[in-house]
C-alpha cells in the first residue's frame, strides 16, 4: 500500500510538471522572443477542417507571414466548428481578454465587443489608405461601422440567390420564376409532375428557409424591402412579414420533404444533391459541393442552374468583417491592423474568389477571368445579380443577437400548424423587443 | 449429465427472457455498429438512407479524418489528461469519501450536500468564471488546466460512489484494525482501501469517461494542438455550410474505442459498486 501511495504522489508531481511545462500561459498576446522583435498574432479561427474557407485562410496566413517575416507572424489557433468559435469568443469578451484580431463572421461579435469597449477604432487607418477606404460603401457602413466610425473590415460578400435542378425543371416544363406568383405556380407544376419543389429546414437557424422567407418579405413591396435593410428590427408584426410567414407555412406543409421539419442545412443540401427536390436557397460556397462525388453523383454539377429571386431581389451584404481589439501593447494593435488590412485587401479577396469561389465583399474588387473560368455557375450568377435592383441583408443577419435560435426553435410549430403566422411573428417581436441592440 | 425437462410455461419464459436480452443487446449495440458502419459510407449514403449497409468498405474516411485533424496528437493528449485527472480525482475523493462515510463531525451532511449540489450547476454557467480563474493562474492552454477542471467536475459523482463504497464496509473491520494498533492512516490505506476496490474502480471509470468525453472546457481552455483533446477533433468535420460525415464517423470510431475498452474491462466492478450499500443486512 505504501508503494501505491508513493506511486500516486509521484504521479501527482509528474502531472504538476506537465502542467507547468505547458506551451503558453496567456490566451492571446504578443511574444517578443529574446532573439528578435517579431510580434506574434495569435489568431483563433473556425475556418479550418471541413470549412470551405479553410484553404483561403491557410494561404493568406502563409503570404502574410512571408511578407512580414521578422516583423509580424500569425499563429493560427484552430477553433473547429462555427458555433464553438462564437461561444469561445463570447466567453473571452465577457472576461475582457480578446485575441488581437477577431473575425465577426455571422455571429454579431462586433457589437458584443463594442459593448465591452474592446474594439480599436480603425477610422484613421482606413482613411489613410485610399484603396482600403474605397471599399467602404453604404452596405459596408451598415455592417462594419457604428456611429460614423469604422470598426471592422469585410473580406467576403453575401451575394445569394437560389439553385435549381435544370433536369427536374425541364420535366415540369418550367423556368426560373420572375415574379412570386410565377414561383408558386412553378411549385404547383413541380408537384403535379411528382417532384418535391423545395429544400427547407428548421434546425440550426434554418438557413435555407430564412433565405426564402427574407426574399419573400423583400419582394412584397416597399415596406418589406425596407424591413430587409433594417438592422435589428424589433417589430415582426407587419403585414409583409406575416404574409411571408403564412406562405412559408404553406410551403412547409405542401412543397418540401418530410425531414424539413427538424432537419438542418445538411439534410436540405442532401435532398438537393440527391435530386429529391428541385430548388435550394444558398450562397456560392455551395458550388464546389455540386461536383463532390461523396455528396452527389457524377455529372450532377451540369444539371444545376442558378437564379436570383423573383422580383429582381438578391441578397447582397458583406459578412461582418475582422476587427482589431484593444491590447496592453500598442505594437500588437498595430500588428492587428496590418493583419486586418492584408486579409481584407482587394488582392486577398481575389485570392479567395479564385481559390474557393468566395464572392468579394468590396465592389471595387475585380472579378478575374481566372475565377470566372474556374466557377462558371458563379459567373452566370454574378451576371444575373448585376441587374438586380432590390438588395438586402439576410434575415438572420438583421436579427438581434440570439433571435435566430428562437426563430429556429419556433419554426417546427409553424411548420406543423401549431403556431399561426401571427403567433409566430409575435414570438419574434417579443424576443427582439426584450433584447434590443442600442 | 442431468437433463431437466422444462414445462411449456418455463420454456415460454425462457424464450421471452432471451428475446428481452437480445433486444437490450440490440439497443446497446445499435448506435456503435451504426457509427462504425457509417464510417465506411459516403456522405450521400449516410444522409439518404442511414440504415443501409455501405456500398463499399473504403477506409478513405479514416484517411481523411487523420489528414483533416491531428487526431493522433489529440488522442495522446486525451490519454494523459484523462488518466491524470482520474488518478487525482480518485486519490483525493477516496479520502473524502472515507471521512464522510465513517467519521462523525459537525455539519457533515450539510458539507456533503453542498459538495453534491455542485453536480447540478450547468457547465455553461461555469464557463466564464472557470476561464477567468484559469487565465489568472496562467494555466491557459496547459494540460494542467484541464486536469484540474476535470478533477473538480467529476468530484460530486466520485464522492457519492466512494462514500457509498466505504459505508458498505462493516465498521467492525475498522474497529478491529484500531484494536490491533493501526492508526488512522494505516487503517485507511491498508484496511479500508482494499475493501473499497470496487467503488474505487467504479469512480475511476466514470471519472475517466467524463474526462475523455468532455468538450466545452477543452475548447475554452486550450488553443494549441499540443494541449487539445480528442472530442474537439470531431468539430473539424462539420461547419455551418459544409460537412464530411464519413470522416467524422471515422473519427468518432477512433475516439470511442478506448472508452468501450476501459468500460468492458472494468464493467463488473462498475456495476457491483454502483449498487454497493444499497442493501442493508
Amino acid at each position: 500500500m505504501k508503494r501505491m501511495f508513493a506511486c500516486l504522489l509521484s504521479l501527482a508531481m509528474l502531472l504538476a510538471l506537465i502542467g507547468c511545462g505547458g506551451s503558453s500561459s496567456q490566451p492571446s498576446n504578443s511574444e517578443d522572443s529574446a532573439s528578435s522583435k517579431e510580434i506574434v498574432i495569435k489568431y483563433p479561427t473556425f475556418q479550418v477542417g471541413a470549412n470551405t474557407a479553410a484553404p483561403v485562410v491557410a494561404k493568406l496566413v502563409e503570404e502574410f507571414n512571408a511578407e512580414y517575416a521578422g516583423k509580424y507572424r500569425i499563429e493560427v489557433e484552430d477553433v473547429p466548428g462555427d458555433a464553438n468559435y462564437a461561444d469561445k469568443i463570447k466567453v473571452m469578451i465577457s472576461s475582457g481578454e480578446l485575441p488581437p484580431v477577431v473575425y465577426g463572421g455571422g455571429y454579431k461579435l462586433l457589437d458584443l465587443a463594442l459593448q465591452a469597449d474592446l474594439v480599436v477604432d480603425l477610422t484613421d487607418a482606413v482613411n489613410a489608405d485610399p484603396e482600403w477606404k474605397a471599399m467602404y460603401n453604404e452596405t459596408w457602413e451598415s455592417t462594419d461601422c457604428r456611429d460614423g466610425r469604422i470598426y471592422a473590415s469585410s473580406s467576403e460578400g453575401q451575394l445569394i440567390g437560389y439553385y435549381y435542378n435544370k433536369e427536374l425543371f425541364n420535366q415540369a416544363g418550367i423556368k426560373p420564376a420572375e415574379t412570386w406568383e410565377e414561383f408558386f405556380d412553378n411549385c404547383d407544376r413541380l408537384l403535379a409532375a411528382g417532384i418535391t419543389p423545395l429544400a427547407m429546414d428548421t434546425a440550426d437557424g434554418a438557413w435555407c428557409t430564412q433565405l426564402l422567407l427574407g426574399a419573400m418579405i423583400a419582394g412584397s413591396g416597399d415596406e418589406g424591402l425596407e424591413f430587409m435593410n433594417t438592422s435589428y428590427p424589433t417589430n415582426y408584426n407587419i403585414p409583409s412579414v406575416v404574409d411571408a410567414i403564412a406562405k412559408i407555412q404553406k410551403l412547409y406543409q405542401t412543397c418540401t420533404t418530410l425531414d424539413a421539419n427538424g432537419g438542418a442545412y445538411e439534410n436540405a443540401a442532401n435532398n438537393f444533391f440527391s435530386e429529391n427536390v428541385a430548388m435550394i436557397c444558398n450562397g456560392p460556397w455551395m458550388i464546389g459541393d455540386f461536383s463532390d462525388t461523396s455528396k452527389t453523383t457524377e455529372g450532377f454539377s451540369d444539371k444545376v442552374g442558378v437564379a436570383t429571386y423573383p422580383g429582381g431581389f438578391v441578397y447582397d451584404a458583406p459578412i461582418e468583417g475582422m476587427f482589431v481589439t484593444k491590447q496592453s501593447d500598442p505594437a500588437l494593435e498595430e500588428a492587428g491592423i496590418a493583419m486586418v488590412k492584408f486579409f481584407t485587401s482587394p488582392k486577398a479577396q481575389q485570392t479567395a474568389l479564385e481559390t474557393q469561389g468566395m464572392v468579394p465583399a468590396g465592389a471595387t474588387v475585380e472579378i478575374t477571368q481566372t475565377a470566372l473560368d474556374a466557377f462558371p455557375l458563379l459567373a452566370d450568377f454574378l451576371e444575373q445579380a448585376s441587374v438586380c435592383e432590390k438588395r438586402g441583408n439576410t434575415l438572420t443577419g438583421l436579427m438581434v443577437p440570439g433571435l435566430e435560435d428562437t426563430f429556429s426553435a419556433e419554426l417546427p410549430n409553424l411548420a406543423s400548424g401549431a403556431d399561426t403566422p401571427e403567433q409566430f411573428c409575435q414570438v419574434l417581436t417579443d424576443f427582439a423587443t426584450a433584447n434590443p441592440v442600442t | 449429465m442431468t437433463h431437466f425437462k422444462l414445462s411449456p410455461k418455463q420454456k415460454a419464459a425462457r424464450v421471452f427472457s432471451y428475446l428481452f436480452m437480445a433486444l437490450c443487446v440490440l439497443v446497446a449495440l445499435f448506435p456503435i455498429v451504426w457509427v462504425v458502419l457509417s464510417s465506411f459510407k459516403t456522405n450521400r449514403e449516410i444522409l439518404s438512407n442511414g440504415l443501409q449497409l455501405p456500398s463499399t468498405f473504403s477506409f478513405s474516411g479514416y484517411k481523411q479524418a487523420l489528414e483533416m485533424a491531428p487526431i493522433l496528437k489529440f488522442f495522446v493528449n486525451s490519454l494523459i489528461v484523462s488518466f491524470a485527472s482520474t488518478a487525482l480525482n480518485v486519490f483525493i475523493l477516496a479520502m473524502a469519501g472515507y471521512v464522510f462515510a465513517k467519521k462523525k463531525f459537525r455539519f457533515k451532511n450539510l458539507i456533503f450536500g453542498i459538495l453534491s449540489l455542485s453536480m447540478v450547476i450547468p457547465s455553461t454557467a461555469l464557463m466564464s468564471p472557470v476561464y477567468t480563474v484559469i487565465t489568472k493562474l496562467h494555466l491557459y492552454d496547459t494540460k494542467m488546466a484541464l486536469i484540474l477542471v476535470y478533477t473538480a467536475l467529476n468530484m460530486p459523482i466520485s464522492l457519492m460512489i466512494l462514500r457509498s463504497a466505504f459505508a458498505a464496509i462493516p465498521t467492525e473491520l475498522e474497529e478491529a484494525a484500531y484494536i490491533d494498533g493501526a492508526g488512522f492512516f494505516r487503517t485507511f490505506w491498508q484496511v479500508m482501501m482494499p475493501c473499497a476496490k470496487g467503488g474505487l474502480a467504479s469512480a475511476a471509470v466514470l471519472a475517466f469517461l467524463g474526462s475523455w468525453n468532455e468538450f466545452t472546457f477543452a475548447l475554452l481552455l486550450t488553443s494549441s494542438t499540443s494541449t487539445r483533446t480528442l472530442p474537439l477533433s470531431l468539430s473539424y468535420f462539420t461547419s455551418q455550410f459544409s460537412f464530411n460525415y464519413t470522416a467524422m464517423f471515422a473519427a468518432i470510431t477512433i475516439a470511442v474505442l478506448p472508452s468501450i475498452i476501459v468500460f468492458s474491462i472494468f464493467q463488473e466492478q462498475v456495476c457491483s459498486s454502483l449498487t454497493a450499500g444499497s442493501v442493508k443486512g
